[in-house]
């Protein structure tokens, strides 16, 4: 429940004049080349419509996904990001990481039901005039029959059934094993603390008495990698840290990212057949790979479609996508426990904490969390290790996994790449491929 | 002698409180792993009898998590104000906790101690809470140690004490719970025990000493390290009422709101200058114990806490205050 005093937000909506209504077209356009091709259609004397509002920005690799869901926002009826065709960036390789960028941010909006048909991409260089025309002409004309677009207003259906996972649950009866290797670094003086999970929650044992406070059963949940990042936790001097073959992931991400210095932490794996929850089923990383130290033997999982559960939700109208995605994020209280739990949020600040531009609106109003969890949701692609901690650790029940799985589909079909898998491997964001494929873009 | 209601004939009244325009909230299951008090469009989606605490609180019915209190228009150098030319719907809430009814008189100090706020107060004025009494307490319920109950009648209009046979012992504790049951309940010669609800499991007013006097005590910071800070203790308790203004709008008007704020975030005590008094996870951890078994008490008379559990049911480090209280009353 939002709000009780029905008053309407004070953006006035200003799309309707006395001349009837008229789209609103937001163009993100480069400097170099499509702000030129622009410049040339005007001073060709092309006509194109005045319904376009073009923001001209450095170069389309500049374009932060936020501002074109703050498009959105302010009541765009559609938007058209373009740049410069590839090999002609003005900075080298621009529009390559753009590139690669749209077509996962694309997947991702689509999963939540957005219009896609009023979400346009295209390379135009500053010679193409004509080819600007001629595009504005057809957005336009397109978004016109298509009308206005109240963007988070969906269809309301019932809640889906996922098809049920198997939940498999291993056995922990090496929980002795892990004691005893606990007490044996802290003895040794190899580690200064323990980091693991006890009867409650997680644990940081630093005397090697107190070893039996680590245990080894289906609630060990908790994804250890985000303490490493913590000032109070690091303080605690050289660290081992318990893992499960998943959260094992997270510390190929965090080096990666140079995060952590895998010479400085020693690695426990836990071979784990199962914690008797849905993101078991399946996996693939039962035993861990790149432990300092493997404790037991897990039988490979039996293969399974991992993405199925997408299918359910792919399988409604894209306005019943929405209403499904509406009704989940108005129940978000932004408290942020997704993003506190998550080992892959490690920022000093993040950015729905900046005021100073405002990108994401700071209350849990229905715009604002459509910002804030497509924010939450993009800044994970390629990096998202599937440990399900944001949805366990969600107070409304909001299905944030579903919004990792479609960019975790995306990034395997699209780039051949998972999360986690090779910590020397070039991360998805931040690196390209000339050979990267983008249909889409016009 | 006691007035009693089937099952049934609940449903039924609560279908028609719909038909009649109010909004009616109760347990629903929002999720494959959620079960929230949220509006509900049909009596059907109810969960009565669900043995489990709901995750949230009932507090946003009546301090929602983000209320808009006026707006406000801007034409040249001046600024117009509009108040809020709401109507306030009537609300029912069915199958409030005892624990999250409580939780009412308590916020209505704070509430009400210097300034009267109205938003608060109308939207108290303009809800019946229904409540049903416990069958089943778990590891995180301590009613009982903060001076409740399973069937306290405190902040209900009515209690409905469930028989177990698909029928309830109807309490009506106010004039409003008496309004809403009036012709509807029966007459019978049958009263319904309670149950007994959990041990008593913590001392608060050896908290309060503890909060008061070993203020710089380590323990803090022991007992802090697993906290991530994701301050869902705070949105779900029933209690917890801080809250941040904010102005929502552009160049031309917007409105001023109030939203949720939780003191375990570390944006909640920031200062401009980059200074933040309260800076490590142990800090805001402390706060939380402190300001509900000491500040409240020494203002209010009565403890910021009504033994729900749900800080430490759901928190996803296994911490919260019946596990921080509870070393404290037992060392």
């Amino acid at each position: 429940m939002s709000g009780t005093n029905g008053f309407e937000p004070g953006v006035p909506n200003d799309r309707s004049s006395s001349l009837g209504w008229e789209p609103k077209i937001i163009a993100f356009v480069c400097n170099w080349c499509t702000y030129l091709g622009a410049d040339l259609a005007g001073t060709s004397r092309l006509e194109y419509p005045s319904n376009i509002r073009i923001l001209r920005l450095p170069c389309t690799g500049r374009i932060d996904f936020n501002l074109l869901v703050k498009a959105f926002e302010m009541k765009a009826d559609a938007i058209l990001v373009s740049g410069c065709h590839p090999g002609d960036c003005h900075y080298n390789a621009g529009n390559y990481h753009a590139r690669r960028r749209w077509t996962l941010f694309r997947d991702l909006l689509d999963l939540l039901g957005f219009d896609m048909r009023r979400i346009h991409f295209s390379w135009i260089s500053a010679a193409e005039g004509k080819k600007f025309a001629q595009i504005v002409n057809e957005i336009t004309d397109k978004t016109r029959e298509l009308g206005p677009y109240n963007v988070y207003q969906g269809k309301k259906v019932p809640y889906p059934t996922f098809p049920e996972s198997m939940m498999p649950l291993g056995d922990f009866s090496t929980e002795p094993e892990l004691r005893a290797t606990a007490r044996r670094l802290l003895s040794e003086g190899k580690v200064q603390v323990v980091i693991g999970w006890g009867a409650r929650g997680p644990v940081f044992v630093t005397k090697p008495e107190d070893a039996d406070k680590l245990v080894w059963n289906k609630d060990c949940l908790t994804n250890l990698a985000a303490y490493l990042k913590r000032k109070e936790i690091t303080v605690l001097g050289k660290a081992a840290i318990v893992v499960k073959g998943c959260d094992e992931r997270s510390l190929q991400v965090l080096q990666q990212e140079s995060q952590i210095e895998r010479e400085n932490l020693y690695v426990i794996g836990m071979a784990c057949e199962g914690l008797g929850v849905p993101k078991c089923a399946g996996c693939q990383v039962r035993q861990p790979r790149f432990a300092d130290e493997v404790i037991g033997e897990a039988k490979p999982a039996e293969e399974i479609d991992h993405y199925a559960a997408l299918d359910v939700l792919m399988a409604m109208q894209p306005e019943e996508r929405m209403g499904f995605w509406a009704e989940q994020f108005d129940r978000c209280v932004r408290c942020y426990a997704c993003r506190q739990v998550c080992p892959n949020c490690y920022c000093e600040q993040c950015i729905v904490d900046k005021n100073r531009p405002q990108e994401i609106p700071q209350s849990p109003t229905r715009e604002g969390n459509f910002a804030w969890q497509i924010a939450r949701a993009f800044h994970q692609v390629g990096r998202c290790v599937g440990c399900g901690e944001c949805t366990r650790a969600c107070p409304a029940g909001i299905d944030l996994w579903a919004l990792n799985l479609v960019l975790e589909r995306s990034a395997e079909k699209d780039f051949g790449y998972k999360a986690g898998m090779d910590g020397a491997a070039e991360p998805l964001i931040g690196s390209f491929s000339l050979k990267d494929q983008a249909e889409f873009i016009r | 002698m006691s007035e009693i209601i089937s099952k049934d004939e609940l449903l039924r009244c609560v279908d028609e409180w719909l038909a009649a325009g109010k909004q009616v909230a109760g347990p629903k299951q929002v999720s494959w792993n959620r079960v929230l008090y949220t509006p509900v469009q049909a009596s059907t989606e109810l969960l009565l009898d669900a043995a489990t605490h709901p995750v949230n609180s009932i507090k946003e019915f009546f301090f929602p998590k983000h209320q808009k209190l006026y707006r406000y228009e801007i034409q040249g150098n001046d600024v117009h104000f509009i108040e809020s030319p709401e109507k306030l719907p009537d609300q029912v809430i069915v199958g409030a906790r005892p624990c999250d009814a409580a939780a009412l008189p308590i916020l209505d100090h704070v509430f009400n101690w210097d300034y009267k706020d109205t938003q608060y107060n109308d939207l108290r004025a303009a809800t019946t809470i229904v409540a049903v009494a416990c069958t089943s307490h778990d590891d995180a319920c301590f009613c009982t140690s903060v001076g409740l109950s399973p069937y306290a009648e405190r902040g209900s209009d009515a209690v409905l004490v469930p028989f177990g046979d698909g029928t309830y012992e109807v309490r009506c504790v106010t004039d409003k719970g008496k309004a809403l049951f009036a012709g509807k309940t029966k007459t019978s010669d049958r009263t319904a025990t309670a149950h007994e609800g959990p041990e008593v499991k913590i001392d608060p007013a050896k908290v309060k000493e503890f909060a008061r006097d070993r203020f710089n005590d380590p323990f803090w910071k022991e007992h802090a390290l697993a906290c991530m800070g994701c301050g869902m203790c705070a949105c779900n308790c029933p209690t917890c009422h801080c809250f941040d203004i904010v102005d929502e709008g552009n160049i031309k008007g917007g409105y001023r709101a109030r939203n949720w704020d939780s003191c375990q975030q570390q944006v909640f005590t920031l200062h401009a200058s980059g200074h933040n008094p309260r800076g490590s996870q142990a800090e805001r951890q402390r706060q939380r114990v402190y300001h509900k078994f000491h500040v409240y008490p020494e203002k209010f008379g009565e403890v910021l806490c009504t033994g729900c559990g749900n800080c430490t049911r759901n928190c996803p480090a296994g911490l919260g205050i019946l596990t921080v209280t509870s070393e404290i009353s037992h060392a």
